[in-house]
């Protein structure tokens, strides 16, 4: 049997005895390109969350790779550093410095203190960082403030920090919002490009984005997942269109 | 190495600036001093130099843990005092043992070591009702033993206190409370007359430097001088070789967002502790260094406020600058003496007296909220605005 990258399992947590996710299983494969939808306060940031280690669910596993690791345990930086990398659903990119230091702090490379410490700017590691910035569009930036980009470009400069850090699955939160149509089309090519060689989850709430992302969708609603399948699929299905008229 | 360190400083031309201009300055003090030149600045006027010179380098030192970092700490001073607790010890008790001795010498039996230990004791500890030497002075014969705690002593004091601090993720106001507790904690113990330190006497006589009593202060107070501007050159390239390399990406962005960094992987805590660690040890260089010029210190030298000092002259020179920490540190301490030397000229307004003595603070106040409100930047900003003028 073909083994799932991620798999959780009945997870569920609460925040002052509101159920933000119910019994959730979600599992995602090497490779795959996954899209999440559901409406607000439907439990995909804190699904998020949890798998990255900073809310701990209250019941359930998180499990990881093919040595089935439980992520349970486990720090932020240490799931980090196991291979997931996280797309905030708020740009956060490090404001007061530059694109190049951005994308060299995402940089795959020993995060240990002292290897930072003596830390030395090499061919090997600006090539990588030209090609990144290259891929988001953001060759002719390196040297800018990253907090005088534009707000597409700092998505994408997010993005293309996750890119950096060579993640196996990449957790991307929203990565659309605030965007024009034509970032938003860039910001497709780019995530369907970035599933050729990792898993990727996006959340998101455009239809018509998820629509061009081409791929599963899963319907969260409630903290649990209420659809899975293609667009068309869960489209029609009378608990989504429920949910999403309001019944 | 070498060649790292050159193509470092050609990156860097603000380093060699700096350097350049603390070296000018450094030569133009000992060739005015008394002891090695023309006289016109006294002694006095040297210490009092050589002393704002460690209080520049515990300024890059609070710029570091606070502006590179964001960890507001007020509590450095406590690791500035214990460094200068630490090398007080071993000038304290070696100058009291060679009197002992010397009168001792006359004697006519010569004494036991017994004898000599209780008069040093005696010597020392009178003024505090004891005899006994305490334990915690069993080093402080050595002078190479003393030198290593005062790295070893409050590097392990904000070890142990990082570490419980940032594993709980104790942030922002909430540790910078804590680190009032500590430094107050320390105040409060060191008052104490069976601290083994003396109590709120101190420690004293610290300008005499045992071995070199034949050597006149004059002369005495500009190696000093020199010593206290070779340590903050040596800190403020420590500083710039942290914070211009990928580590300074990583303090700032900790300082700046830490959760994101977390996420890409790196452990917050380890770093936070690093830093807080470096720069108390930084401190307790520059308390080290500043003691043996004031001559004296006292527990009420680590009072809270002396901390919150420290972040202001970091506020008004200019966070996440380095050299602006410095400019703070060498104008608000220089004004602070001045103003409270009683050196200001009172102003006169009819029913008003301003008396600079007790109206300094209310006018440090006053420049700390004006700062705070249109200077963010500090004055260390206004070398911002001179680089915009000029690439325009
Ligand atoms: N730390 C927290 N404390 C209390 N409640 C929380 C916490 N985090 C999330 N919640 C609640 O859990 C529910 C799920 O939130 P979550 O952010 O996961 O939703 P979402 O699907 O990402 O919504 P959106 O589309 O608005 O981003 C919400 O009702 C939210 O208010
Ligand atoms: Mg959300």
């Amino acid at each position: 049997m073909n083994e799932a990258l991620l798999e959780v399992n009945n997870i569920s947590v609460s925040f002052d005895g509101f159920k933000a996710i119910n019994k959730l299983s979600f599992s995602i494969f090497e490779g795959e390109l996954r899209a999440v939808i559901g409406p607000n306060g439907a439990g995909k940031t804190t699904f998020m969350d949890i798998v990255t280690g900073k809310t701990r669910p209250d019941a359930g596993e998180v499990i990881w790779g093919e040595k089935n690791f439980s992520l349970l345990n486990r720090s932020e930086s240490q799931i980090a550093q196991l291979g997931i990398g996280r797309k905030f659903q708020k740009p956060t990119v490090f404001e007061e410095q530059s694109v190049y230091d951005n994308l060299l702090l995402a940089l795959e490379n020993d995060r240990q203190p002292l290897s930072v410490l003596f830390y030395r700017r090499n061919q090997s590691d600006d090539a990588k960082i030209e090609e990144i910035a290259a891929e988001i569009g953001l060759a002719d930036r390196l040297e800018r403030r990253a907090g005088d980009l534009s707000h597409g470009q700092k998505q994408w400069l997010e993005i293309g920090m996750l890119l950096a850090q060579e993640p196996r699955l990449l957790l991307v939160d929203e990565p659309a919002a605030g965007m024009t149509l034509e970032e938003r089309d860039k910001t497709v090519a780019l995530l369907r490009r970035a599933a050729k060689t990792r898993a990727v989850v996006v959340v998101e709430h455009d239809m018509d984005f998820v629509r061009k992302l081409d791929c599963r969708v899963t319907v969260l609603h409630e903290g649990s997942v209420l659809a899975e399948g293609s667009l068309d699929h869960v489209t029609e299905n009378q608990d989504v269109i429920d949910v999403y008229l309001g019944r | 190495m070498g060649g790292v360190l050159t193509k470092f400083l050609m990156k860097h031309p603000s380093i060699l600036v700096f350097l350049g201009i603390l070296s000018v300055f450094t030569l133009f003090v000992t060739v005015g001093s008394e002891a090695f030149g023309v006289g016109f600045i006294s002694t006095s006027l040297v210490k009092t130099l050589g002393k704002t010179l460690c209080f520049c380098l515990i300024a890059i030192a609070m710029d570091l843990v606070w502006g590179y970092c964001g960890i507001l700490s007020l509590g450095h001073f406590a690791f500035f005092g214990l460094g200068g607790y630490m090398i007080g010890m071993w000038l304290m008790y070696e100058r009291t043992r060679l009197i002992v001795e010397n009168s001792m010498a006359n004697a006519a039996l010569p004494p036991t070591p017994a004898e000599i230990q209780e008069a040093i004791g005696t010597q020392i500890f009178g003024v505090v009702g004891g005899a006994e030497i305490p334990t915690i002075w069993m080093f402080a014969h050595s002078l190479p033993i003393q030198l290593a705690l005062v790295a070893l002593v409050p590097g392990l004091l904000a070890f142990v206190f990082g570490w419980l601090a940032f594993r709980s993720r104790v942030t922002g106001v909430y540790l910078s409370i804590l680190t009032q507790a500590m430094t107050l904690a320390l105040a409060l113990y060191l008052f104490q007359n069976d601290s083994g330190l003396r109590g709120n006497n101190g420690l004293s006589g610290l300008q005499n430097i045992p071995g070199l009593e034949a050597m006149p202060q004059s002369e005495l107070s500009i190696y000093f001088f020199l010593l206290s501007a070779l340590a903050l050159g040596v800190g403020f390239l420590i500083a710039k070789l942290i914070v211009e390399n990928k580590m300074g990406n990583v303090i700032m962005g900790i300082r700046d967002n830490e959760a994101r960094v977390r996420f890409l992987g790196y452990h917050v805590e380890t770093y936070k502790l690093f830093i807080f660690v470096l720069t108390a040890i930084m401190a307790a260089i520059a308390g080290a260094i500043y003691y043996p010029q004031a001559g004296i210190i006292n527990p009420a030298e680590i009072a809270p406020i002396a901390s919150i000092y420290l972040a202001v002259w970091v506020a008004i020179g200019g966070r996440g600058r380095i050299y602006g920490a410095v400019i703070g540190a060498a104008l608000v301490s220089m004004l602070s003496s001045w103003f409270t030397g009683g050196q200001a000229p009172n102003i006169e307004l009819g029913p008003l007296r301003v008396v600079w003595v007790d109206w300094w603070l209310v006018l440090l106040g006053l420049s700390f909220v004006a700062v705070t409100l249109y200077a963010p930047k500090g004055v260390g900003g206004l070398f911002d605005l001179l680089k915009t003028e000029r690439s325009k």
